[in-house]
């Protein structure tokens, strides 16, 4: 990609599209000859946490009998300790909006230290029965809600609310995903369902009170992944008509609050949910009328009017969105 | 040679560069929409989305066209394929052409169905009419060329990237031109001339409507260079395709000069990307050393997997402290500060769903006859590759 002053720039210059001044700031950003480095470099340190967390955890599960254990939850206390010791040090204190720290390392130390803990408390359950097999996990998610509002982190706040997740007996992965954990136990899309729902009223809360505004994406799409695929596990069970009318007006509010916050993920994501219940809903309806004998014949039609139908919504979203 | 009315295809690149400087918060919103009222454009799609459903569309379309055709000349061509696939072709090429040009549609989604398309029953001709591999690797990289070329279609390129490439390897491995254990050699010069053509056109023309073209040919040279003299792809090629045993304790031919190369071109590509200011360069170095360790530890495996991970990490973590620290108060050149029109809460928002999806906070339970180990972390989606 053309990212310098090259002849199309030029040329708007020439035909007036840009002013003097205008072209003038651009010449003397390109003068800069800036090459930033910000995101690889973030991308590394967090690349860094990742390898070292897993070379932890596999490091514990090949040796959890051979090593002593007060000695490794020691060596995690001690890392842990350093690790908060300089980031309290270096923390601005809590605050309302968006606080970050001077050096993004720190950012990473966070992370680094919230994971270590959750393993701490892990390996402490496990061995030791301290807190019991639910709790250890709500503790977990403690930590990581408390280390992503006062550090303002939002990997920490993932990890919070993976942590509430798990505590409900959800496990936030595409692998649980997959092994339709959900959709096998009838009593977690209550549990899941109720839980977004929280997330949602958290998330108005902070709004009406503006607390940490930028983490408000983060709860949405956490939510609408949580509600949309424990209602389409709903459709599939017994009471599905109940959860018609609960998806409809999920898709509307999140349709409705991708428009507001411009999120382009939430926006085509609430399709996608809306999209795979109609369907659900369609087959049922064809298969109480008993409509099949056509359905060869109108599916290339419904399929081209979908598609057809998305782009009309995405172009009408990249228009009108704020 | 290119199809579009000229003009047109000026002014969408000159209003793709106002979005440009828009972006980078250079001139205002009012000002772009005046560029978009006061110049006629070709019509396009920005959106990705949108273009892959205008591609579906397209496809559909496609297809049902040849349905229609096959029932008339089906019985007429009867089991001359080569025929029915050049009708094919034809239909693809006319329907391009009436698309760029009637309806003035460039990157619309639609049209390039019917470009790839088009390209494909080419192939697919001479494939079947010389029923040769080579005859049809010289056919995807000639079509590719020119559809590139004549519908500023930048997949097209990839098409005959692959076509040359393919018809060297063909060559050499099943005609025998040259001695097959010179392949990797002539791939590795292949890719240089590959790179040679890209920094003469990058200092050439003026006005380049073939930008991501040329990206594409960057990328494409670079990882073949690279590819074409990693030690396990020589390996394992030359074991699978030229049928060498390589018996305990030896090695291939030249192994101490592919290692090298293994390990250098990553190394080279990250330094030559920061002295030329690269970021395709650099993402692509730093892709392949991730490659080239896999590489080593597949044969090797010296370190046990939790050490590797953990002085993995913790080098990686010191190396980045390093770079950050020296380059936190530079304000030209290499810096720490986000370039202008970046999106800055794009990776944090994904590092976040990321490590939701990688941290596992389920408690192990003690009693298990497993012993699963504690605090079950199991994360690291990037594993040993890097």
């Amino acid at each position: 990609m053309a990212t310098k002053f090259n002849s199309f720039t030029d040329e708007l210059f020439n035909k007036e599209f840009i002013t003097d001044y205008q072209a003038e700031s651009i010449k003397k950003y390109d003068a800069l000859n800036f090459f930033s480095l910000h995101y690889e470099l973030r991308f590394l340190l967090y690349l860094a946490v990742l390898l070292f967390t897993s070379g932890i955890g596999a490091l514990i599960y090949k040796n959890i009998d051979s090593i002593g254990h007060v000695a490794v939850l020691c060596l995690l206390l001690l890392l842990i300790g350093i690790g908060f010791y300089f980031s309290f040090k270096k923390a601005k204190g809590f605050s309302k909006d968006e606080v970050l720290f001077d050096n993004p390392v720190f950012d990473y130390i966070v992370l680094l230290c919230t994971i270590l803990t959750c393993v701490f408390i892990g390996y402490l359950q496990y061995q030791y029965q301290v807190f019991g097999y639910v709790l250890s996990s709500l503790l977990c998610s403690l930590v990581g809600f408390f280390c992503a509002y006062y550090f303002d982190n939002k990997s920490a706040l993932s990890i919070g609310i993976a942590g509430l997740a798990t505590f409900i007996g959800i496990s936030i992965s595409p692998k649980a995903l997959f092994e339709n954990e959900i959709f096998n136990n009838p009593s977690l899309i209550y549990y899941g369902i109720a839980m977004g729902g929280l997330m949602l009223l958290w998330t108005e809360y902070s709004e009406r009170i503006s607390l940490k505004k930028h983490f408000h994406l983060m709860f949405l799409t956490f939510a609408l992944h949580l509600i949309g695929i424990c209602t389409i596990a709903a459709l599939l069970n017994i009471y599905w008509y109940i959860f018609i009318f609960l998806l409809a007006l999920i898709v509307f509010y999140f349709y409705k609050i991708s428009y507001q916050t411009g999120s382009f993920f939430l926006f085509v994501f609430s399709l996608f949910y809306g999209y795979i219940a109609f369907n659900i809903v369609l087959f049922k309806l064809i298969n109480f009328i008993n409509f099949w004998q056509f359905l060869t014949i109108l599916t290339p039609f419904y399929l081209i009017g979908s598609i057809f139908g998305f782009i009309k919504l995405i172009k009408h979203f990249n228009k009108n969105k704020s | 040679m290119i199809v579009f009315d000229k003009k047109l295809l000026h002014n969408t690149f000159l209003f793709t560069e106002a979005k440009r400087l828009n972006d980078q918060g250079f001139i205002s919103k009012e000002q772009l929409h005046e560029i978009k009222q006061q110049l006629p454009m070709l019509t396009s799609h920005e959106n990705l989305l949108v273009r892959i459903g205008f591609f579906i569309l397209g496809c559909l379309l496609f297809s049902s066209l040849i349905g229609v055709i096959s029932l008339f000349i089906i019985g007429l061509a009867g089991s001359h394929f080569a025929v029915i696939t050049f009708f094919y072709t034809l239909l693809g090429i006319l329907a391009s052409e009436f698309l760029a040009r009637r309806q003035r549609q460039y990157g619309y989604g639609l049209d390039d169905a019917f470009i790839l398309g088009f390209q494909g029953f080419f192939c697919a001709t001479i494939g079947v009419a010389f029923e040769s591999p080579l005859a049809t690797f010289i056919a995807a990289a000639f079509i590719g060329l020119v559809a590139c070329i004549r519908y500023v279609h930048t997949l097209s390129l990839l098409l005959s990237l692959i076509g040359i490439t393919g018809s060297i390897c063909y060559a050499i491995l099943k005609l025998k031109i040259v001695a097959s254990s010179f392949l990797p050699f002539i791939l590795l010069l292949l890719a240089i001339s590959f790179y040679c053509i890209f920094t003469k056109i990058t200092k050439t023309y003026k006005f380049n409507y073939y930008t991501k073209s040329i990206l594409l040919l960057q990328g494409f040279s670079l990882l073949l260079g690279y590819f074409s003299m990693n030690y396990l792809v020589v390996r394992e090629l030359s074991e699978s395709l030229l049928e060498l045993t390589i018996a305990k304790g030896e090695d291939i031919p030249f192994a101490f000069l592919f290692y090298g190369f293994t390990f250098l071109v990553p190394v080279f590509y990250m330094f030559f990307s920061l002295y030329s200011k690269d970021k395709l360069m650099l993402y692509i170095g730093f892709l392949t050393f991730g490659f080239s360790i896999f590489t080593f530890r597949f044969y090797y495996s010296v370190l046990p997997i939790e050490a590797a991970l953990l002085s993995g990490g913790a080098l990686l973590f010191v190396v980045a402290y390093f770079a950050i620290r020296k380059l936190r108060d530079k304000e030209t050149g290499i810096t720490l500060k986000p370039a202008k029109g970046t999106k800055t809460d794009l990776l944090t928002n994904l590092e976040a769903f990321v490590i939701a999806t990688q941290v596992d906070l389920k408690p192990m339970e003690s009693q298990s006859k497993m012993p699963f180990g504690g605090g079950g972390f199991s994360g690291g989606g990037a594993g040993e590759s890097f």
